[in-house]
């Protein structure tokens, strides 16, 4: 028992010196031994995949480590830039990440704006049930419910058939034209009711007193969304749009590589796909590293810039 | 919860809004809800049916032939079960493991606090890419074992801060009385700060499971020879096939007494297998997972 007084005495003391941190390995021992475990754990999965970027500048083949590989610099950069793919990827990239940053974006937002508006909870309650069940499903469910809807026998090309706008049956996971559009559908069947959850939370915590000023004001219902509800979320809206930017270059992987076929392949390969396709699949390690570290280097310097822009003009920052 | 709805005066205007948001919304719900439902009755009508179109609301004619043939395959079996042993390990695993961590972090007088905090917050911001990992878990000899997925994911830094947050709002004085009558700190994680910490270990449960349940490209990507191949897996082999049909006819023409069964009838009855175990238990756990949310949202 006094050496367990003792001991609280010693660290309420609070003198970060280094003899009490040694100490702090006896008398602790018990947490410093669940922290080394921990660091074991989190230095081999997640510091030496890190450092493991280093073959983006060596001539790396399997088997090989730092010391005898040869350095080549930026080579791998550079060619990647080279390539006759480049723009058609980069292209992929930006236009379906910007679809989702904008539309993708916005519906979420629009979704829960609306949802506030209905009176009846248990509706209420329902549609929001509703909207995220897509989100529990697998890509792989939602590739397989499209196959099945836009298929040559599915149901849209009934409709379109039934009513004299098609004369056969469109191929829709057929047509490169297509792909953008369908991805973008997708990702926002799935995810919308998911990223509305936040802006939901959002608006019931502004504050009641202010709608209640607002009619005061003679603010009708649109007023009230417009002046009240919406700069009362806005501050959510602007960090998740910062964090968004971050992730321009990432334009989905698993539905490219589940809804895309050799067919589509001209607008669906983004960088991702690509650094899959390279990397894994024909074995081009170093290169695929290369082009992998450059995509999260520029969505870094990416979050950096939306930061600053956002604390200049709406002195709202992420960090 | 909302406040503002008791104050609208009744305008006509509002009152339009009112049921043209109802009538929006009623449509918004058929279109998350039908493709759903349009697969399940694609799932419950003869295949050669199907071909001739015009499906919409109910099965034309009703069979139980394509889930009976989806249920014969072993594999399916097998699939499941490793989905649901994969739930169940890495989930447990991963929220014993990193609430531990947690707690760790969470004890003011702990010297090593700071540093193992930053320590996983740096991972937060910089991960190694999918090309170093997979190159590191071929070394490790991950590579077509079980363990591939769990060890993984035992730490989680964001969770982390999410039960710190939470066991920081606990008061203090319950783990130091513990601590002063001599408990160890497992003890003390154990005894106290897992039953305490019930509803935010529910909420992100149900966020791991589920990630893990729906996860399919780790099992392509390392456990490619098939022998843990989860359900999802599964589906997306038959998702290939499909895209090779007329290959898989010829296939069928082994299954003679099949010859009712498509790529598609047989798709859509995996899907709903896949898919329905997770569509009965969501809506029960909503009020876990909205909760996690909104933690992570005050939080972040």
């Amino acid at each position: 028992m006094f050496k367990k007084k003792d001991q609280t005495q010693k660290i309420n003391a609070k003198k970060n010196t280094f003899k009490d941190l040694l100490k702090s390995f006896w008398i602790q021992k018990e947490l410093w031994l669940i922290c080394l475990v921990a660091l074991v754990w989190v230095i081999v999965f997640c510091y030496v995949p890190m450092f493991g970027n280093w073959i983006a500048f060596f001539s790396y083949t399997p088997g090989k480590n730092i010391g005898n590989s040869t350095f080549v610099g930026l080579k791998y950069f550079s060619r990647f830039f080279s390539l006759p793919d480049v723009k058609q990827i980069m292209r992929n990239t930006l236009a379906i990440s910007t679809l989702n940053l904008t539309i993708g974006f916005a519906v979420p937002i629009v979704f829960s704006l609306l949802l506030n508006e209905l009176r009846n909870g248990y509706f209420k309650r329902f549609i929001q049930t509703v909207s995220y069940m897509p989100h529990f499903v697998s890509w792989v469910v939602v590739a397989s419910l499209m196959f099945t809807l836009l298929g040559s026998d599915g149901i849209l090309n009934d409709i379109l058939l039934k009513l004299g706008l098609t004369k056969e049956a469109i191929p829709f996971l057929n047509k490169p034209n297509l792909f953008w559009g369908l991805i973008t559908s997708a990702n926002i069947w799935k995810g919308m009711g998911w990223s509305a959850i936040i802006y939901i939370s959002a608006i019931a915590g502004v504050d009641g007193e202010l709608y209640d000023a607002g009619s005061v004001d003679g603010l009708g219902r649109f007023g009230k969304a417009w002046h009240i509800t919406l700069p009362g979320i806005a501050n959510t809206i602007i960090l998740l749009f910062i964090l968004g930017i971050g992730n321009i270059l990432s334009a989905g992987f698993e539905q490219q590589l589940l809804l895309g076929n050799t067919m589509t392949q001209e607008t669906y390969e983004v960088i991702d796909t690509y650094v899959y396709r390279y990397g894994v699949q024909m074995g081009n390690y170093s290169f695929a590293t290369a082009v992998g570290l450059m995509k999260s280097a520029f969505g870094f310097a990416l979050v950096l810039i939306a930061n600053k822009l956002s604390k200049k003009f709406t002195d709202m920052q992420l960090f | 919860m909302f406040g503002p709805k008791t104050f609208y005066k009744k305008s006509l205007g509002s009152k339009v809004f009112d049921w043209l948001n109802f009538i929006f919304m009623l449509l918004f719900a058929f279109i998350m809800i039908y493709p759903f439902w349009n697969q399940l009755i694609v799932s419950f009508n003869e295949g050669v049916d199907t071909m001739y179109g015009n499906l919409y609301f109910w099965p034309r004619k009703f069979t139980f032939e394509n889930y009976q043939y989806v249920f014969q395959r072993q594999n399916l079996a097998k699939g499941a079960l490793i989905s649901v042993l994969r739930c169940v390990v890495a989930t447990v695993s991963s929220l014993f493991c990193t609430g531990l961590l947690a707690y760790v972090t969470t004890i003011k007088a702990f010297k090593g606090r700071k540093f193992m905090r930053i320590i996983f917050i740096i991972t937060m911001y910089f991960s190694g890419g999918l090309i170093p990992t997979y190159l590191l878990y071929t070394k490790l000899g991950l590579m077509e074992t079980f363990t591939v997925y769990w060890l993984p994911g035992l730490f989680g830094a964001y969770n982390m801060l999410l039960i710190g947050s939470y066991i920081a709002g606990l008061p203090e004085s319950l783990a130091e009385s513990a601590r002063i009558d001599g408990a160890s700190e497992l003890k003390i994680y154990f005894k106290i700060i897992i039953p305490l910490c019930k509803p935010v270990f529910a909420a992100l449960a149900v966020m791991i499971a589920v990630g893990h349940w729906n996860s399919w490209f780790d099992v392509l990507l390392y456990n490619s020879s098939g022998k843990w191949d989860t359900l999802q897996v599964y589906l997306r082999k038959i998702l290939l096939q499909a895209e090779q049909a007329a290959k898989l006819q010829a296939e069928q023409k082994m299954y003679e007494a099949m010859k009712n069964l498509t790529t598609t009838s047989i798709r859509a009855a995996t899907t709903m297998v896949v898919s329905l175990p997770i569509l009965f238990v969501y809506p029960f756990f909503q009020k876990y997972f909205v909760g996690g949310i909104t933690i992570g949202a005050v939080k972040g």
